[in-house]
C-alpha cells in the first residue's frame, strides 16, 4: 500500500446555508438573469417614450375618452406595502433557519402564501388603473408586460412557498430545507426589491417624465 | 518540468473504495439510464455531437446556397427556399451549433479541469439538454414542414411583424429562440457556479487554467445577454399573435421597429463573443502545451477576456450604421468597436510569445491553432475597416460583410475547436486521432475555407448583396462565385476527413493513456476516458499546471462519502476545503420539465392558451423535481476508511 499525503475532509460539514453553498450561487445567477430581464423591460419603456409626446397617451379607443391617463396611485401602493411586507416576513423566516426553527418556518410560509395571495389578487386590479388594455398603444404593451412579468414572479413565489410548506408542515424541519426556505426568502428580497424601482417607474415616471 | 507528477503517483486508496465509487457514480442502465443521465461527462459530449449534427444540417444547407449561386440566373433554388434556407442556416449555426458546442466543450472540461467529480447542478443540466435538442428539432422540423424562418438570422421587423410575414414562420423562429437560450442560460449558471465553489484546495484565481477563466467570463457573458434576446423574441411573438397583438415594434401604435434592432444586437453583438472567447481559450491551452512551456502573460490574457467581455457590450450599434442615428453616437460605437481590438490584439501577442519562447511540437491541434491566428487575422482587419462609418455604409450588406463574419467566425472559432476536438480527442474516446489525417484535413480545411470566403471580399467590394437567390451574366460576378463555389465544395471533402479520422480512430486508433500530449492541466491526470467519479482521490493544486510543476507529493483528497455523490466544496477565491455537497443523482422529472416547457413555447406558436396550460404542466414537473430530491438531510458519516494515508487535515 502506497503511502501519500492527503487532506482529510471527512471531519467537514456536509452543508452550508449560506453563501458557501453552491445552491446559493446557482439562486444568485437566477436573480441576475431575472434582473436582466426586466432592466431590458425599463430600456423598452424610456426608448418607446421617445416616440410620444404625451406620456402616457390619450386614451382615445373606447369612449368616453380619457385625457388624464396617469396610472392611479391607489392599489398598486397599497399592494407595493403588501410586498414589503411579505419581504419583512421573509427576514423572519430567513433568521429562523439559522436555528431550525420550525414554528416560525411554518408561520412564514404560512404568511407568504396568503400575502402572495392578496398581493396576486390586487395585481389583478392594478392592471385596470393603467386606464388601457394592452394591445391599445406601445404605452400599453410595455406597462402590461412590466406588470405581467412580475406578477408572474409573485406567482412563482408564492407557489414555491406552497410547495416547501408541503414539506415543512408534515416533517421535521432538516438544514437541507432550511437552506431551501432561505432561498425562497432571498428570492422575494429581490421581487420585492425589484418592484420598487419597477413602481417608481411606471407609476411616477409619467408623471415625472 | 518534471514530468506528470500526478499520474505517476499510484493511487493510494485501495480498489474497494473505487468499487465503492464506481457503484455509487455509475447511471442506471437501459434507456431511462440513458435519459436521464447526470454525468457531466456525458451530457457535455451529448452536447457536442448534436452540435455538430445541426453544423452538418445547416452546412448543407450553405452547400446548396453555394450551388445555387455558382451560375447565373440559376434556378435550383427558388427565391423562397432560398430565404428559408439562408435564414435556418444562420440561425443554426449561431444558435444550434456555436453556441451549444462551446457550451458542451465547457460542461465537459471544467469539472475535469477545476478537479471535482461533477457540476453543481447535474439535473438543470439535463434538463437544459433537451430544451436544446427540442429547439433544434422545431427549428429544422419546421424547414421540413415549410414554415422555416425566412426573414434572416436577426429576423429584422417590420419584415418579420405581422404586417409582412402573416403565417407561422417568424413565430416559429422566436419561440425556438427562447427555448436554445434557456439551455444557454442553465450551462452558464452550472459552468459559473462549479469554479466558483468546486475547485480543487489551492487552486487559487492565479492557478485557474486559462480555459477556465475563458469558460467562466464567457458564461457571465450570458446571463446578461441571453435574456435580452428572449425578451425581445418575446415581445416580437406578442406583436405577431393574433389574440394578444401588442405593439412594441409596431410604428403605428407608437412602437419602434428600431428597439428590435437594439435589442437584438445588443444581444448578438455580446454572442459573437459568446462564441469566440471559448475558442481563445482553447488556444490558450493548445499553445502553452505544444510549445512546452506555461502561456506568457497569463494574468494579461485573463484581464484581456474579461476587457472583451465588458467592452462587447458596449459596441452593438456599429451593426446599425444604416439607420438613422445621431452622429455622435456612431463616432462613439466607432471609437468602442476600434477599442475592442486592443484586448484580443494582446491576446495574439501573448500567444505569439508563448509560441516565440517554446520548443514547438508540431501536432496536428497546434495546426489547427496556427491556422486560427492566420484566418482571424484577416477577419479583425476587415473587422477593424467594418468599424469605420463609411466604409461600412460602402459595404452594408453585400457580401463584403458575409466575408467577413465568415472569417471571424470559423477563422475564430470553428478552426479552434476542429484543433480542440483532436486535442481532447484521446481524453474522450481514449484514443489517439490519426495525425496524417488531421494534418491533411487541415489543409484541405485551410485551402477550401480560404477559397470560399476570400473572392466575397471582392464580390462585395463589386457591389454584389446579400440575401439574393440569383444574379444576372452581365453583373461580372459569375467567375468569383464559381470559384467559391468550388472552395466550399473543398471545405466539405475536408470536413468529411476531419469527422472520418474521427470515425476510425475511436476503434482502431493507438491507445492514448492518461497524458499523450503531455499536457499540463487536471482533465489529463485521470484516465482516458475518465471513469463516471473523473477522480479516485480528487487533487489539490499547487501551481497553474499542476502535471507539469506540481511535487509528486502533493495531497489528495481523502473522506469524501462513497455512499452519496459527495464533492468537496472550497471557498470562493482561495480554494480552501470549506463542506462536503452532495450531488443529486438521475431523475426523470427533468425530461419532463423540458417536454413541459417546450409544450409551452411551442404551443404560444399555434394559440396563446399554450401559456397557461404549460405553466401548469411545467409546475406539475418542478413538483415532482423537489419532491424526488426532498429526502431529508443526514449528516454522513460513511466514508470508507483509509487506515494508511497519513491525514493532514488543513
Amino acid at each position: 500500500m502506497n503511502r501519500r499525503a492527503a487532506i482529510n475532509v471527512s471531519s467537514l460539514p456536509s452543508i452550508a446555508l449560506d453563501h458557501r453553498s453552491p445552491l446559493w450561487w446557482g439562486n444568485l445567477w437566477l436573480l441576475v438573469i431575472e434582473s436582466v430581464v426586466f432592466a431590458i423591460m425599463l430600456a423598452s419603456y424610456f426608448y418607446i417614450r421617445l416616440n410620444y409626446s404625451a406620456w402616457p397617451p390619450p386614451q382615445v379607443n373606447r369612449l368616453p375618452f380619457i385625457y388624464d391617463t396617469n396610472p392611479a396611485l391607489g392599489i398598486p401602493t397599497v399592494n407595493l406595502i403588501v410586498i414589503l411586507v411579505i419581504a419583512a416576513v421573509s427576514r423572519w423566516a430567513d433568521r429562523a433557519c439559522f436555528r431550525l426553527d420550525q414554528k416560525v418556518v411554518n408561520i412564514s410560509l404560512g404568511l407568504m402564501m396568503l400575502l402572495g395571495a392578496v398581493t396576486i389578487a390586487l395585481r389583478f386590479v392594478e392592471f385596470r388603473s393603467t386606464h388601457f388594455r394592452w394591445d391599445d398603444n406601445a404605452y400599453a404593451s410595455v406597462v402590461w408586460t412590466i406588470l405581467g412579468l412580475h406578477l408572474m414572479h409573485l406567482l412563482i413565489a408564492a407557489l414555491e412557498a406552497l410547495v416547501l410548506a408541503t414539506w415543512t408542515f408534515r416533517k421535521e424541519l432538516d438544514s437541507k430545507h432550511a437552506r431551501d426556505v432561505r432561498l425562497l426568502a432571498i428570492y422575494w428580497y429581490w421581487i420585492a426589491g425589484v418592484w420598487v424601482i419597477l413602481y417608481g417607474v411606471v407609476y411616477f415616471g409619467p408623471r415625472l417624465l | 518540468m518534471n514530468g506528470s507528477a500526478l499520474t505517476q503517483a499510484p493511487p493510494i486508496a485501495d480498489s474497494a473504495e473505487r468499487i465503492a465509487l464506481e457503484a455509487t457514480w455509475t447511471r442506471g442502465t437501459g434507456f431511462l439510464g440513458w435519459l436521464t443521465s447526470t454525468d457531466h461527462k456525458e451530457i457535455g459530449l451529448r452536447f457536442i455531437k448534436t452540435s455538430f449534427v445541426f453544423f452538418a444540417l445547416a452546412g448543407l444547407l450553405a452547400a446548396m446556397m453555394r450551388w445555387q449561386l455558382a451560375f447565373p440566373e440559376n434556378n435550383f433554388l427558388g427565391p423562397d427556399l432560398y430565404n428559408q434556407f439562408f435564414s435556418t442556416h444562420g440561425t443554426a449555426m449561431m444558435f444550434l451549433f456555436a453556441v451549444p458546442v462551446m457550451e458542451g466543450m465547457g460542461l465537459y472540461l471544467v469539472p475535469l479541469m477545476v478537479g471535482t467529480r461533477n457540476v453543481s447542478f447535474p439535473r438543470l443540466m439535463n434538463f437544459g439538454y433537451y430544451m436544446f435538442l427540442f429547439a433544434g428539432i422545431l427549428l429544422f422540423g419546421g424547414l421540413i414542414a415549410n414554415i422555416g424562418p425566412d426573414m434572416g438570422w436577426f429576423s429584422y421587423v417590420p419584415l418579420a411583424g405581422p404586417e409582412y410575414t402573416p403565417g407561422k414562420r417568424a413565430d416559429l423562429w422566436s419561440q425556438m429562440i427562447s427555448m436554445v437560450e434557456i439551455a444557454s442560460l442553465v450551462g452558464a449558471v452550472e459552468i459559473i457556479t462549479t469554479v466558483f465553489k468546486q475547485r480543487a484546495p489551492g487552486m487559487s484565481l492565479n492557478r485557474i487554467p486559462l480555459f477556465v477563466w475563458a469558460q467562466v467570463v464567457t458564461s457571465f457573458m450570458v446571463l446578461f445577454a441571453m435574456p435580452v434576446v428572449m425578451i425581445a423574441s418575446s415581445m416580437l411573438t406578442m406583436d405577431r399573435l393574433l389574440n394578444v397583438n401588442t405593439h412594441f415594434f409596431n410604428q403605428a401604435e407608437g412602437g419602434d421597429a428600431l428597439l428590435w434592432q437594439h435589442l437584438f444586437w445588443f444581444f448578438a453583438h455580446p454572442e459573437v463573443y459568446i462564441i469566440f472567447l471559448p475558442a481563445t481559450g482553447f488556444i490558450s491551452t493548445i499553445i502553452p502545451t505544444f510549445s512546452r512551456r506555461p502561456a506568457y502573460g497569463s494574468s494579461a490574457m485573463v484581464l484581456s477576456l474579461i476587457a472583451t467581455a465588458f467592452i462587447g457590450f458596449g459596441v452593438w450599434v456599429h451593426h446599425m450604421f444604416a439607420t438613422p442615428l445621431p452622429n455622435i453616437g456612431q463616432g462613439m460605437f466607432t471609437a468602442s468597436s476600434l477599442l475592442i481590438t486592443i484586448p484580443t490584439g494582446m491576446q495574439i501577442f501573448c500567444w505569439l510569445a508563448t509560441l516565440w519562447g517554446g520548443r514547438l511540437d508540431l501536432k496536428s491541434p497546434l495546426f489547427f491553432a496556427l491556422g486560427f491566428v492566420a484566418v482571424f487575422l484577416i477577419g479583425g482587419l476587415t473587422g477593424v475597416m467594418l468599424a469605420s462609418v463609411s466604409i461600412d455604409l460602402q459595404v452594408h450588406d453585400t457580401f463584403f460583410v458575409v466575408a467577413h463574419l465568415h472569417y471571424v467566425l470559423i477563422g475564430g472559432s470553428v478552426f479552434p475547436l476542429l484543433g480542440a476536438v483532436c486535442y481532447w480527442f484521446p481524453k474522450w474516446a481514449g484514443r489517439m486521432p490519426n495525425e496524417f489525417a488531421a494534418k491533411l484535413s487541415f489543409w484541405i480545411l485551410f485551402i477550401g475555407f480560404n477559397l470560399t470566403f476570400f473572392p466575397m471580399h471582392q464580390l462585395g467590394l463589386k457591389g454584389m448583396p446579400r440575401r439574393i437567390y440569383t444574379y444576372l451574366p452581365e453583373s461580372g460576378w459569375s467567375s468569383l462565385n464559381l470559384l467559391a463555389t468550388i472552395g466550399a465544395g473543398i471545405l466539405g471533402l475536408g470536413l468529411v476527413i476531419f469527422f472520418g479520422n474521427l470515425w476510425w480512430s475511436k476503434k482502431y486508433g493507438a491507445l492514448a493513456g492518461p497524458n499523450p500530449w503531455r499536457a499540463g492541466t487536471l482533465e489529463w491526470s485521470t484516465e482516458s476516458p475518465p471513469p463516471a467519479f473523473n477522480f479516485q482521490n480528487p487533487p489539490s493544486v499547487e501551481s497553474q499546471y499542476p502535471l507539469w510543476h506540481d511535487l509528486p507529493d502533493t495531497p489528495v483528497i481523502t473522506g469524501l462519502g462513497t455512499e452519496e455523490r459527495e464533492v468537496l466544496v472550497t471557498a470562493l477565491m482561495d480554494a480552501t476545503p470549506d463542506h462536503r455537497y452532495s450531488i443529486p443523482g438521475e431523475s426523470i422529472w427533468p425530461f419532463l420539465l423540458a417536454v413541459a416547457a417546450s409544450a409551452l413555447l411551442a404551443g404560444i406558436i399555434l394559440h396563446p392558451i399554450a401559456f397557461p396550460i404549460g405553466c401548469v404542466l411545467c409546475f406539475i414537473a418542478l413538483f415532482g423535481w423537489f419532491w424526488q430530491g426532498s429526502s431529508p438531510h443526514r449528516p454522513i458519516k460513511g466514508t470508507v476508511a483509509i487506515s494508511t494515508s497519513p491525514a493532514v487535515t488543513t
